[in-house]
């Protein structure tokens, strides 16, 4: 029971329950203050009379004053752990969203959202265990007092009980509120991004948010377990001193240092060597995680190694501009070096999804147009080479034109063109048309073969041919040779490349494939497939086919040109059930029509889907790496604030106390974004060759956007660095006032 | 002309709304010549800190004015007080102050970096020095690998390398044990022998011993001085603790 009366007395500020006590003897004139705590002890003390429970309100209300003392550090935390608990909500509510069961791209996108989920669900756990720790190093003094004065660690326990279920609690209220006003703007967002019909009407998704509770229930638990084992193996000295434990100079650790050197370097080679978009998906995973380790070992060893070199060099470091701050950022680096580096890493994460998910996203259209060279799209594929010039495709070319016509539009810019495709294995300047013998090293490629006819109509050129001579042009990656031979075993045959051409024509199954194309023009298609076009199939190889393309816009919007499409292929099905009457059979082997109006919202769903979770994911990092900065600047503040007293009495001046902060601030602070900026540049290349393979090819706006994308971000930060080093240099100069007076 | 003077200094705190004024100095008047080492003594709360930060030009007194060399400190440009401070005068601190992020060499450099000088000039300086305050071998050590009263020695050179004209300290041994203790007093003798002025302020009768002439401050005003002339530091010793005691006693003033 004394025990009660010495935590009361010794209880950080008990004016949070004495309140009410003083103003209720407000009247009795002086000393009322005294007489007011000590009247609220005796109160205390005959409450817990009363209720033999009041021990446990008692642990209740340390833990709550504990908070509000510390709300500098807990508010953000709070606030981190509601945005989470918002965020997951909206995320997991989304995934409930009935829309996707009628969209056709919904499991996609759902599947995606639950993807989603999952990485918050664990970056959350890492991330509330960083910032937790902060605050656990920040709260063990107090414990080890309370400690000494005779709570036991099973009544510190209770504290942290009762502490980690009030921040559960608020935050998981907050969080759920929050996400709850903004589960309708988020779900208005994705509507508008993948361009869906969405009602006003708002509703809550129970299941959002029992998993949402439950998932964060468990993490909170996690927290709370974490924090027990930390009071439990500790002793109470060590609680007590637990924040100024001497610190020893920076080790050098130089191996660390040159192999983050080393393995940067690799890494930026990586990215800029590689020529392959097929291979940059593979080494795109390669190239990142050693950009994050070395990114670890630099900021961690690779700093220290350059603060100590820049020490050596007597001539440099014997500055006043230097000497103090080259000196602490050794200390700094060696304490934050790995969270800037996390800082770091987040950044470039956040930036590459940005700009990668934005372009796809608004690259859409271009990349729509590449895939679907017209708005109506024939493909129609045959043994027969002159499928183009049959009767058949002159009965289709009128059914697409009179069903336009029927509805009262005419068709414009038709495209109208064939070629022969098959795969290739190619090896240096030789494509074989099969992989009998196992061509480890081969690459496969798509293959087109066109009429000269063709690309002169298509390129609006006027180029002669011999028989063996070729024009070529290939998608996706180069091909530098002045010859290509095309076979196999049988027979090669070689043709010289006249010239190689840039892109004529914009063909769906090259835009559509991650593999390279190469595109031959021929004088004469027949005559220079002619050994292997018909007896392939017999010897168990491919079938070379022909395919005819007919591409043709229609100036009207996407509902009626659906209409108009849904017209053609009901004609063209009745054409075709005449021929199949007439003639026996029909002259194609595959027939394939597509409508980019019904195309485009599978196109919106997919890439729409990416942006909207880049976007959720890229806000969720910039939260992390913001809450990062903001504690670390806090922490730093209180470490440098005797540090800065010292000097200042030791005769810096006020003003270069303040050009040394300011240096060491700001390079600290901008750092992570710089490297992150670098990374992004190197990363440039092998993120422009994935988003070919996905069929962007616009490096302009890639650029643009990239640019924009590092500008929004960098404003960002910017703005982020005003806030936080404002707390930081509140910590740090209030001793100074002569700081400021002097500016 | 004397080297310090200080004439009629007077500090009123004012509590921050405003309301209580809290009278640390009422009227001190003391003066220093070259070459002197003088302790002030009082008790806690008599004002002594309030002094010092008004000697260290940390702090402007209220009435009456502080000459060094002929010069008033509170007159001297915001701007060019703390260029002031570190090239008239030298710090001891109880607590020391090292830096932890430098070596002792490092921290003994620190005053000569700011001023500007060029690394072979401070080193022709702290060599003699480091060899008199035999801390020769700890110059590459840092702050947390050795004992308090090398920490103290190296704050010590920290104070003299800038060959300030006043050395002020204090509590220099409030942190140190008593062997500690007799070397650096032992060292501040030898420094003061050579030429140099410190004055000190302290708590230690044993500290206050070994100064050529102790001051007592009581209530914010001198109350009392002894001068060593030939006395012994045991005969010194019995000198301060008696007045010490009659101050302590609440005797009138004599």
């Amino acid at each position: 029971m004394s025990g009660y009366m010495k935590m009361v007395m010794l209880g950080e500020s008990p004016s949070g329950h004495l309140q009410g006590q003083d103003s209720l003897q407000g009247q009795n004139g002086p000393g009322r203050g005294q007489g007011g705590s000590w009247q609220g002890k005796n109160t205390r003390q005959r409450r817990k009379d009363v209720h033999p429970v009041s021990g446990n309100r008692f642990y209740v209300k340390l833990a709550w004053t504990g908070i509000r003392n510390n709300r500098r550090f807990y508010l953000p935390y709070i606030l981190t752990c509601s945005a989470m608990v918002a965020i997951y909500y909206i995320i997991s509510f989304l995934t409930t969203n009935p829309l996707f069961d009628q969209m056709i791209g919904g499991t996609i996108m759902r599947g995606l959202l639950i993807l989603g989920c999952g990485v918050i669900c664990v970056f959350s756990v890492i991330f509330l265990f960083y910032t937790n720790s902060f605050l656990i190093k920040r709260r063990k003094k107090e414990f080890g007092l309370y400690n000494i004065l005779g709570m036991g660690k099973r009544s510190l326990s209770w504290i942290l009980c009762w502490e980690s279920l009030i921040i559960a609690v608020l935050s998981m209220t907050a969080g759920l509120v929050l996400g709850l006003l903004f589960s309708k703007l988020a779900e208005l967002a994705m509507t508008n991004i993948l361009l869906l019909e969405s009602n006003y009407a708002f509703y809550v998704s129970p299941e959002a948010i029992v998993d949402t509770a439950k998932t964060f229930a468990l993490i909170f638990l996690l927290l709370l377990g974490n924090m027990l084992y930390q009071v439990w193996k500790s002793n109470p000295m060590e609680l007590l001193h637990s924040e100024q434990t001497g610190e020893k100079p920076p080790k050098v650790n130089w191996l660390f240092a040159l192999a983050g050197i080393v393995i940067l370097a690799g890494a930026y080679y990586l990215a800029v060597s590689i020529k392959d978009p097929a291979a940059a998906l593979l080494l795109f995973f390669v190239a990142v995680i050693m950009v994050i380790v070395a990114t670890y070992l630099l900021f961690i060893s690779g700093s220290v190694a350059l603060c100590r070199l820049l020490q050596k060099n007597k001539w440099y470091y014997y500055k006043a501009n230097h000497f103090v701050s080259v000196s602490s950022m050794g200390y700094r680096m060696k304490r934050n070096g790995a969270s800037l580096a996390s800082i770091c890493i987040l950044c470039t994460m956040v930036l590459v999804m940005l700009m990668s998910t934005g372009c796809l996203y608004m690259g859409m259209e271009g990349s729509l147009r590449e895939r679907y060279a017209r708005n109506i799209m024939f493909d129609i594929s045959a043994k027969d080479l002159g499928v183009s010039d049959s009767e058949y495709a002159e009965g289709l070319r009128g059914v697409v034109e009179k069903s336009a016509k029927d509805r009262g539009e005419t068709v414009k810019n038709v495209l109208d063109y064939s070629f022969v495709d098959f795969g290739g294995y190619v090896m240096g300047d030789e494509v074989y048309l099969d992989s009998k013998e196992i061509r480890f090293q081969a690459n496969t490629w798509q293959m087109f073969v066109f009429s000269l006819e063709d690309y002169n109509r298509l390129a609006g050129a006027d180029e002669t041919l011999g028989a063996d001579e070729a024009l070529c042009h290939v998608s996706k990656t180069h091909y530098d040779y002045d010859t290509v031979t095309l076979g196999n075993e049988a027979q090669l045959k070689t043709w010289n490349i006249k010239k190689q051409v840039g892109k004529f024509v914009d063909v769906g199954a090259d835009a559509s494939q991650i593999m390279p194309s190469m595109f031959l023009v021929v004088a004469d298609v027949e005559e220079a497939l002619a050994p292997w076009l018909y007896d392939m199939v017999e010897e168990g190889g491919q079938e070379m086919l022909r395919h005819w393309i007919y591409g043709v816009d229609i100036p009207c919007g996407d509902e009626k040109q659906k209409a108009i499409f849904n017209d053609m292929l009901e004609n063209i099905g009745a054409m075709n059930e005449r021929v199949m009457n007439e003639d026996g059979g029909l002259p194609f082997v595959t027939y394939v029509s597509e409508c980019v109006a019904m195309e485009r919202g599978s196109f919106y769903e997919i890439y729409g889907g990416l942006f909207f979770l880049g976007i959720m994911l890229g806000l969720v990092f910039i939260l992390a790496a913001v809450l990062m900065m903001y504690y670390k600047q806090l922490s730093e503040g209180y470490e440098d604030q005797a540090r800065f007293e010292i000097m200042q009495k030791v005769g810096m001046t006020a003003r270069q106390i303040k050009k040394s902060i300011n240096s060491q601030v700001l390079t600290v602070f901008f750092l992570p974004l710089l490297v992150a900026v670098l990374h992004l540049a190197f990363a440039f290349p092998l993120v422009y060759k994935m988003l070919l393979l996905l069929g962007f090819s616009n490096q302009n706006l890639l650029v643009l956007v990239t640019v924009g994308c590092v500008l929004v971000f960098a404003l960002f930060y910017i703005l982020v660095y005003n806030v936080t080093s404002r707390a930081y240099y509140k910590i740090v100069s209030p001793a100074s006032s002569s700081g400021r007076s002097s500016r | 002309m004397n080297l310090l003077e200080v004439n009629h200094v007077k500090k009123v705190y004012t509590t921050r709304f405003g309301g209580n004024k809290v009278e640390a100095l009422k009227s001190v008047t003391f003066s220093v010549e070259e070459g002197e080492s003088i302790a002030i003594m009082g008790e806690s709360g008599s004002g002594k800190t309030t002094l010092l930060n008004i000697l260290a030009a940390l702090d402007k007194p209220t009435g009456g004015n502080v000459l060094l060399d002929g010069q008033d400190l509170a007159k001297i440009k915001e701007s060019a007080v703390a260029n002031f401070r570190r090239d008239h005068l030298g710090f001891v601190f109880q607590e020391f102050n090292l830096l932890d992020t430098f070596s002792l060499e490092d921290n003994i450099y620190l005053p000569l970096v700011l001023a500007g000088k060029s690394h072979a000039q401070m080193k022709a300086r702290l060599d003699p020095i480091a060899e008199q305050l035999g801390i020769k071998s700890l110059l590459k050590k840092y702050p947390y690998e050795v004992s308090g009263g090398q920490k103290q020695r190296a704050a010590v050179a920290r104070a003299l390398i800038t060959n300030p004209r006043l050395v002020l300290a204090d509590e220099p041994t409030g942190a140190l044990d008593s062997r500690a203790t007799d070397e650096l007093l032992k060292l501040f003798g030898a420094i003061n022998k050579a030429g140099q002025t410190i004055l000190m302020v302290t708590h230690s009768v044993k500290a206050a011993s070994h100064a050529g002439r102790v001051l007592f401050i009581k209530d914010g005003e001198v109350y009392h001085q002894i001068y060593r002339g030939d006395a012994s530091y045991e005969q010194m010793y019995q000198k301060i603790s008696e007045t010490l005691t009659v101050l302590t006693t609440g005797g009138e003033r004599a």
